[in-house]
């Protein structure tokens, strides 16, 4: 189903249209992360947009690149409680307190 | 109690938690180091109280605080940034090597929360530091090279070898639990 040989060193699988040429797979993936932190001015953004969602084998990468971002992001903060900070904050902020 | 300090402890400390794994990411995991952080950040909060506009968000107050103390900090202790060789890593999407049924990435959801956070906190501090922000702090790509005083095409590369660090390290993870082939 999937023509590996044409994707390879560059052109998107589908690249009927001639848009999707000015971008190959190479150059959008080396844009990934920027692309997908909206760093890209609009003008490269939207290349990539169109190449992405034109490319099969680029699209699902990129998918995959998002879901770990959103994935880091959303698991990566979890709130810890410290043993004993509170505490000793709450005795600090006593002391600091204003006559 | 004055009403200073109540008003203090109900809006501010309740975000005590979330303040201290912050620090713990910043800080790569050292506990001590991270009760300081945070102890540093609410007192400089609390003196500058006044200044804080009641309704708006507290939380983001208290995380920029201790943020830049923490920079402040880093840039104390390394007058000059030495240059640090790091050991090479595969630098390659771990996207190449999923099978069709992977590709999705749902196999890291059933890694649990603690390794998640270890691999992070065991990136080098070059990387974790702008990973942190970008990721855990929604900060953008310029505003991260102020604050850590590098090129913004420095944040970029960095950022890209700390998540592509980061997946790696995860990906082998799950492939030893067998949670993906």
């Amino acid at each position: 189903m999937t023509d590996n040989g044409s994707s390879r060193g560059g052109k998107p699988d589908r690249d009927r249209d001639a848009e999707s040429r000015e971008l190959s797979c190479e150059e959008a993936a080396k844009r990934v992360f920027e692309f997908l932190d909206g760093e890209l001015p609009p003008v490269d953004a939207e290349k990539v947009r169109h190449h992405v969602e034109v490319c099969r084998r680029c699209y699902p990468y990129f998918n995959f690149e998002r879901f770990f971002l959103d994935y880091v992001r959303e698991r990566g903060l979890k709130p810890r409680r410290s043993r004993d900070l509170e505490e000793r904050l709450r005795r600090l902020l006593e002391e600091a307190e204003e006559p | 109690m004055d009403a200073k300090r109540a008003e203090f402890e109900a809006e501010a400390l309740v975000h005590l938690d979330l303040l201290f794994a912050l620090a713990l990411r910043f800080t790569g995991g050292d506990e001590a180091a991270s009760e300081d952080l945070v102890q540093d950040t609410m007192l400089k909060a609390y003196r500058a109280w006044d200044s804080f506009e009641s309704g708006t968000n507290c939380r983001a107050w208290l995380t920029t605080i201790l943020r830049n103390t923490f920079i402040n900090n880093l840039r104390r202790r390394q007058k000059r940034p030495a240059s640090v060789a790091y050991e090479e890593v595969a630098e390659r999407s771990v996207f190449a090597e999923l099978t069709e049924s992977a590709a999705e990435g749902g196999f890291f959801n059933r890694i649990i929360d603690e390794e998640v956070i270890r691999a992070i906190e065991e990136l080098p501090a070059d990387f974790r530091v702008p990973l942190v922000m970008a990721d855990l702090q929604d900060m953008g790509y310029q505003e991260i090279s102020e604050l850590l005083d590098i090129p913004v095409g420095t944040v970029k590369s960095r950022l890209f070898r700390a998540r592509r660090r980061l997946q790696r390290r995860l990906y082998a993870y799950a492939v030893e639990m067998g949670y993906v082939e």
